[in-house]
Formats: structure tokens, C-alpha cells, sequence
């Protein structure tokens, strides 16, 4: 703009100079041109950029909304996990009030020893049993689940047991017809065993192995000791079988030295770490039955290993 | 001479000597009778025989040759069980403890010679002495009633030809019929004992005399496990059983066996059966003894010797103790602590401290148990309660079917804990 007012200024010279400037301008006009051509080349180029960028940004955000539905499905998995769990909790709970719901569940050992060609690639049971690729299962019934000390559980069974999840026929039951529903992160590669007869008959073989839970409720918790949070320094103690020996005459007016367990349960032969954690629980009011927590409450830790040491190898 | 013993006896406690101890007067093994094998004397006997392993001569007196547990009695009488399962014999305690059974009453007790005197003539030497005769009855505490009328009125309160009695009374009720129970006053053995029998006796009754009522005259305000019974009561025999508490005069009852009488405070009424408790005291042989103050025996907590003599031991329902019920859960727990007593202080064998306890289970209806219990110790002064608990209103079939359960082991524990 400012050169044209000087051109109008400069009179014959704009003339003689129009061809030139003429020449100059399309030659200007070129390399506009070329230069608004590079200039589109180069946003084609950015927008060929953008474009996969663009793409591979929705590539993120579907792969994105894709693992928020595998988060989704996942939770909803946790939940049901613990709603089994619960139920489970809550099965066992209605199961300790009837037995007969539990016991139910026992079918024939013979064809259960068959079918736990199943499980013993990975699973010991009997004398001896050792935990291999999958824990040992001796003492199962009535055990807190992922309890056994030196087997290293998934996270997700270990939950489970944190909620309450013990092991009786109908838990088991539902965790061997499939494992995963059971438990979604369970390290336990099983398909499921989905015929009920056939779980049954699998129940009542292991449950052999589980210092027979007997036909009354209190058996199947209490005869074996389960939970071991006992103070290290108490198991430690070692008892003086004398003492133990005159303490249990106050035992056996209920619980029979021979090891009868009619209405109540067994107490002799017991591993003392057992017997000295069932006494703990119950002083401690974790086990239920009153007459045995007023026994218990007033027994000293040095009664309790006394007692332990005596059963331990009392043989009528 | 007793004072003399004991300082004795303290002396060679205080020395120490290795070999076994012996501590008998002049002669060889040192020897205990104890007279009753009923749940305080069978456990007694057996647990110092056992224990002593022959260092101790065991002489038990007992006149039955089948002892037949007043516990699980009633439930007899319910139809539960039968009289075959509540008899017991002597054979085991002498053959595998070399218990010397001796079947025949103790009618007299020479404190000075240490001797007991049988029926049959004999007198046995001993140098300690357990009485668990169980109880007696208190002539006159109902009006009209003695031993004389125990086969038209019966109390069923020892068992056995009694309880045998009362049932053949009950099956043969008229339709409609009215059984009659008059409680006893407080103490008595088994508390719960004669509420458990109206449960029981309802129970056949609902089954066989539908229509039949139950009248209990009671001197007591309350009993064992009140609730809990009431609430059964109401529960499976609602509309059978009348009590008649001290409030409206139940204690003020007496009886007329010949005409099948109650009068309960001037209300007389016609019955068909009429079950008398009477009041208790200790059995007569305690009283013979010289042992008893009152109805009853004081003992010492620690070991259950007698206040009036430490070589004379009363066990049971016989015995003045302190906070125990009389059941027999007491007696056999009682026994125990004696027996080591009576073991250490005649053996150099090791002396624990007392420890006692007591559960007493009722049957209300078929696998509808209850349970009351608590645990004691010795103090100074008598047999004091520790802590207690008792099975609550309300509770679940479930548990009450357990608590059952739990009372037939016991009677097998402590069976198998006083015969062996
Ligand atoms: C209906 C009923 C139900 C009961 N239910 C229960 C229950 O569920 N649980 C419970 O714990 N308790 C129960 N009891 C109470 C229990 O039976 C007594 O408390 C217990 O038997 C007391 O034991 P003891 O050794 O003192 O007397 P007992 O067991 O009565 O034994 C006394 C023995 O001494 C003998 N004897 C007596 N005098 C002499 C003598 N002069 N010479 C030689 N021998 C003699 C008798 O023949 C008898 O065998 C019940 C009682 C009754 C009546």
C-alpha cells in the first residue's frame, strides 16, 4: 500500500516501469504461488500427521474402553466372589444349625477315591500328604480356607478366607463345580465337576481324611484346631502331664477317656498344638459352646499345656 | 489322738524322704471305705483305686447290685429311655480296679476305732472314711406323707422301684386324669429335677391323655431354669400344667394318700396320681456318723472332709458345701477333688488345687434340651461359684437338638467316669 502512493508520486516513471513491473508481478504471483502450494503441501502433510495421530489416539481410547470393561467385569466378578464367599459364610452358619444340610451332601467314598484321580496330580491326601502344586488336603473339612502354612494361596482365596470362608461339604461343594465362579483368581486349573452326585461321592472320600466330623455339629469345627493365633510363647509351653492327668478328671465327666464321641466330641489323641489352640478359642469365647468356654476361662496357660500333654497320648 | 495324728502326719509331710510314702496306723496299706456307690462314692472309689495303683485298700459299701442313675430318670418316665439304660453294676470297679465291693448297708460309724459297721454284722477298719449316701426325706414337711405312703404317693426321687412305680401310676391315668406333683422346698437334689419331670410326664401325656392335666404345688416363688421351662411348657403343652406357687399357698399342701387327696391351702383336690417330693436332708448314715449339723454335713471345700473330723469325708448331695447344686455332676466333681486329697494324704502323691464344676441338662420335649451351668473353687468358707451361664428363651430347634445331644454324651462321660 505504501508503495503505490509512492508510485502515484513518481508520475512518468510508473509508466515506463509498468511492463517491467508487470513481469515482476507474475513472477511474484509464481512464487506466491509456490509458496501457498509448499505452504498446502506441508499442511497436507501435517494433516496426514495429525490424521494417524488421530487414529492411533482411537485406537487408545477404544483399547482404553475396552480394558474399562474388563475393569467392570472384573469388579462385578469380585463381587460375586464375595457374595459367594458370603453365602458361603452364611451357608455354613445355616449348616452349623443343621446338620442334616451338611451331612446331605455325603455321597459313596469308594466312587469319590475314583474320581479324585482328578485332583492327585496336584493334591496329596492321606498319611504323609505334602502340599505340591496344590495344598495338602488332609483335615479339610472345617478348615479355614487357605490356611494350610507353607502353600502360597491366590490373593483371591486368601480373600475369601479373610471374609469367613470355611470349608464344609457345601462350600466345597460349590468350589469344586467350578472353581472359578467360586473364586475367579484361584491358581486352582480346574474345569469343574458338575455332576452333584458325583461331588458328593468326591466329598465323602476326602472327607475321610478330615478326623471324621462324626454325625453332630459340633465335630466338625471343634475336632480339629483351626485357627492357629495362639501366641507362639503359649504353644511353647510344656506341660506337666501329672498335673494335666488329675485337670482332665474334670473333663471326662462329659468327654469319654476311651474317645467315644456321642453328643461330645473326642478329646484324646489330640496334636497338643491342636488341643492348646481349641482351649484358647474357647477361653477366648471365638468357639461358641458356654459349658466348654466357663471350663476353659478359668484353665491357666500352664493348665491348658498340662492338659494337652496329658491327652495327647491317652490310650483306655 | 487326732490332733496327735495329724501334727504326725505334718511331720513326715515336711521331711523328705524318696521312697514312696505310706501313711497307714500300724498297719500295711493304708485303706479307705467309702460308703455309697452312687455318683460322688463310685467316682471316689474308682479314681483312688485307679490312681493309687493297689498303694490304697478300697472297700465300697453299697447295698444295690444295680445302681440305677436318678439322672435320665425322668427322661425314663417321658418314654425316652428305658429302665435297662439306666442301670449300672458294681462288677467292673471290682474286677478292673480291685475295688472290694461290699453289697450291704453301713447302719453305724465308730469314729474313735475307725470302724464301720455293716447290716449283715461285719465291721470294716479304715483309716479314711467317704459318706456319699445321697439324701434322705424330712419326716412331716408334707403333711400326710411318710415313707409308709411312698407306694400310693410315690417321690421317684431315688431311683429305680420308685421310678418304675410312678410310671406304671402314670400309664394308667383315666383320660382326663389329673397328676399331681408337690415340689420340695430348697435344697434338694437335682434343682430342675422336678420340672424337668412335669416336662417329661406332659409329654407322655400329650401322646397318651391328651386331655389330662398336670397340678404342681410349689413352696418355692422360683426354680431352676424358670423361664426356660415356662416358655416350653407354653410352647408344647400349653393349657396342661398348673403351677400353684407360694403366692397363692402352695406351700401350705398337704396330702391324704388314702382318699388320693391335695390340699392345697384349703382348695382339696381329687387326683389320679400324686408324685410327693418331700424335703431333704442328708442320708441317715451321715447323721449315725455324727458328721451332720442340721439336715446336712459340713465339709471343707479343699478337700471335702468334714468339719466335725478330717478323716471322715462327705461327698454330694449330703454334703453342706457352699454354691453347688446337688446334682450329680457335683458329686462326681466333688469326688475327684477328694480323691486326691484323700490320695495325697495317705501316699506321698502330688496334691492339686480344688477345682469343681457343674452343668445340669434338662430334656422339655423331644430334642428340646436346656442347660444351666458354672464352675466353683475353694475358698476359706465354702465351695464358691466362679462364673455361670444358662441356655437362653428363644433359642434356635437347632441348638436345643444340640444341647440334647450334648446330655446323652454326658450321661455316657460320666457313666463311664464313675464304673469305669
Ligand atoms: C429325677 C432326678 C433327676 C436328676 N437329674 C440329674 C441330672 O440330669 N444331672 C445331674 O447331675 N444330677 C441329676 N440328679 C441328681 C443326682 O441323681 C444326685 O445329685 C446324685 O445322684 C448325688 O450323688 P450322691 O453320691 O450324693 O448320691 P447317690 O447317687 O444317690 O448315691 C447314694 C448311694 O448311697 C447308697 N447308700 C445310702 N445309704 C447307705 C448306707 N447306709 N450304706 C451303704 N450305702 C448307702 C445308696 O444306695 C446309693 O446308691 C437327678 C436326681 C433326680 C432325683
Amino acid at each position: 500500500m505504501s508503495s503505490s502512493v509512492f508510485l502515484s508520486g513518481a508520475g512518468i516513471a510508473a509508466l515506463v516501469l509498468a511492463g517491467a513491473v508487470a513481469v515482476a508481478t507474475a513472477n511474484r504471483d509464481r512464487q506466491e504461488l509456490a509458496t501457498a502450494e509448499a505452504a498446502i503441501g506441508a499442511v497436507h502433510a501435517e494433516r496426514d500427521v495429525l490424521r494417524a495421530k488421530v487414529s492411533e489416539l482411537q485406537e487408545t481410547v477404544q483399547e482404553h474402553a475396552a480394558l474399562e470393561e474388563r475393569i467392570r467385569e472384573l469388579e462385578a466378578a469380585l463381587q460375586d466372589r464375595d457374595a459367594a464367599s458370603q453365602t458361603a459364610e452364611d451357608a455354613a452358619e445355616d449348616s452349623e444349625d443343621d446338620p442334616a444340610t451338611v451331612l446331605a451332601g455325603i455321597g459313596d467314598a469308594e466312587n469319590g477315591k475314583t474320581l479324585f484321580r482328578q485332583c492327585s496330580g496336584c493334591h496329596e491326601i492321606g498319611a504323609g500328604a505334602e502340599n505340591g502344586v496344590g495344598p495338602h488336603l488332609n483335615l479339610l473339612f472345617g478348615r479355614k480356607a487357605a490356611s494350610i502354612d507353607g502353600y502360597r494361596y491366590s490373593d483371591s482365596l486368601m480373600r475369601a478366607a479373610t471374609n469367613g470362608l470355611e470349608w464344609h461339604a457345601d462350600t466345597l461343594s460349590d468350589y469344586i463345580a467350578d472353581p472359578r465362579t467360586f473364586a475367579s483368581g484361584t491358581r486352582m486349573s480346574y474345569a469343574g465337576m458338575k455332576d452333584d452326585a458325583d461331588r458328593r461321592d468326591l466329598l465323602a472320600f476326602l472327607r475321610i481324611y478330615s478326623d471324621n466330623p462324626a454325625d453332630i455339629p459340633e465335630a466338625d469345627p471343634t475336632a480339629v484346631g483351626t485357627d492357629h493365633s495362639v501366641d507362639p510363647e503359649i504353644l511353647a509351653i510344656a506341660g506337666d502331664a501329672e498335673y494335666g492327668e488329675y485337670l482332665s478328671s474334670e473333663c471326662t465327666t462329659c468327654h469319654q477317656a476311651s474317645g467315644s464321641d456321642d453328643g461330645i466330641p473326642s478329646i484324646v489323641l489330640w496334636p497338643e498344638e491342636d488341643f492348646v489352640t481349641a482351649m484358647h478359642a474357647y477361653k477366648e469365647k471365638v468357639r461358641p459352646n458356654p459349658v466348654m468356654q466357663l471350663i476353659a476361662g478359668r484353665l491357666s496357660n500352664e493348665e491348658i499345656a498340662a492338659l494337652a500333654a496329658y491327652f495327647k497320648d491317652l490310650e483306655e | 489322738m487326732k490332733l496327735n495324728r495329724r501334727s504326725f502326719v505334718g511331720a513326715i509331710a515336711a521331711s523328705t524322704l524318696a521312697a514312696p510314702m505310706v501313711r497307714a496306723g500300724g498297719h500295711g496299706t493304708p485303706r479307705v471305705v467309702v460308703v455309697g456307690g452312687g455318683a460322688g462314692g463310685a467316682t471316689a472309689a474308682r479314681y483312688i483305686a485307679k490312681d493309687s495303683k493297689g498303694a490304697i485298700d478300697v472297700t465300697l459299701i453299697e447295698p444295690t447290685r444295680t445302681y440305677y442313675t436318678c439322672f435320665f430318670s425322668n427322661l425314663y418316665l417321658g418314654g425316652f429311655k428305658q429302665m435297662d439304660d439306666l442301670g449300672h453294676s458294681y462288677g467292673n470297679l471290682a474286677s478292673a480296679y480291685g475295688i472290694n465291693v461290699v453289697h450291704d448297708w453301713a447302719v453305724g460309724v465308730d469314729r474313735d476305732a475307725k470302724t464301720v459297721t455293716l447290716a449283715g454284722g461285719g465291721t470294716v477298719p479304715y483309716d479314711k472314711l467317704i459318706l456319699s449316701p445321697g439324701i434322705d426325706f424330712v419326716d412331716g414337711s408334707v403333711p400326710g406323707w411318710d415313707l409308709s405312703s411312698q407306694n400310693a404317693m410315690p417321690h421317684a426321687y431315688k431311683a429305680g422301684s420308685q421310678t418304675e412305680l410312678l410310671k406304671a401310676q402314670l400309664m394308667a391315668m383315666p383320660e382326663g386324669g389329673v397328676y399331681a406333683m408337690v415340689a420340695p422346698p430348697n435344697p434338694y437334689r437335682c434343682p430342675p429335677g422336678p420340672y424337668e419331670r412335669v416336662s417329661m410326664v406332659a409329654h407322655y401325656l400329650k401322646q397318651n391323655n391328651p386331655t389330662a392335666k398336670i397340678l404342681i404345688a410349689d413352696p418355692k416363688p422360683k426354680f431352676s431354669k424358670q423361664g426356660l421351662f415356662e416358655e416350653g411348657w407354653e410352647k408344647h403343652y400349653g393349657g396342661m400344667i398348673e403351677r400353684i406357687g407360694p403366692d397363692f399357698g402352695g406351700e401350705n399342701t398337704s396330702v391324704d394318700p388314702a382318699a388320693m387327696t391335695v390340699d392345697i391351702d384349703g382348695d382339696v383336690n381329687k387326683v389320679d396320681v400324686c408324685n410327693v417330693i418331700p424335703a431333704m436332708k442328708a442320708g441317715r448314715i451321715a447323721e449315725i456318723a455324727g458328721v451332720t449339723d442340721g439336715n446336712w454335713a459340713p465339709v471343707n471345700a479343699v478337700d471335702m472332709s468334714t468339719k466335725a473330723d478330717p478323716d471322715v469325708y462327705v461327698l454330694g448331695d449330703a454334703s453342706q458345701q457352699g454354691d453347688m447344686p446337688k446334682s450329680g455332676f457335683s458329686a462326681n466333681s466333688q469326688a475327684k477333688v477328694c480323691a486326691n486329697a484323700v490320695r495325697g494324704a495317705l501316699t506321698d502323691s502330688r496334691v492339686f488345687p480344688a477345682k469343681f464344676s457343674n452343668t445340669c441338662w434338662s430334656l422339655i420335649d423331644t430334642n428340646d434340651g436346656v442347660k444351666v451351668g458354672a464352675t466353683y473353687e475353694a475358698t476359706d468358707e465354702k465351695i464358691a461359684k466362679v462364673d455361670g451361664f444358662v441356655s437362653q428363651t428363644g433359642e434356635s430347634a437347632e441348638l436345643r437338638k444340640a444341647t440334647y445331644e450334648e446330655s446323652e454324651g454326658w450321661y455316657s462321660g460320666i457313666t463311664a467316669d464313675m464304673f469305669g
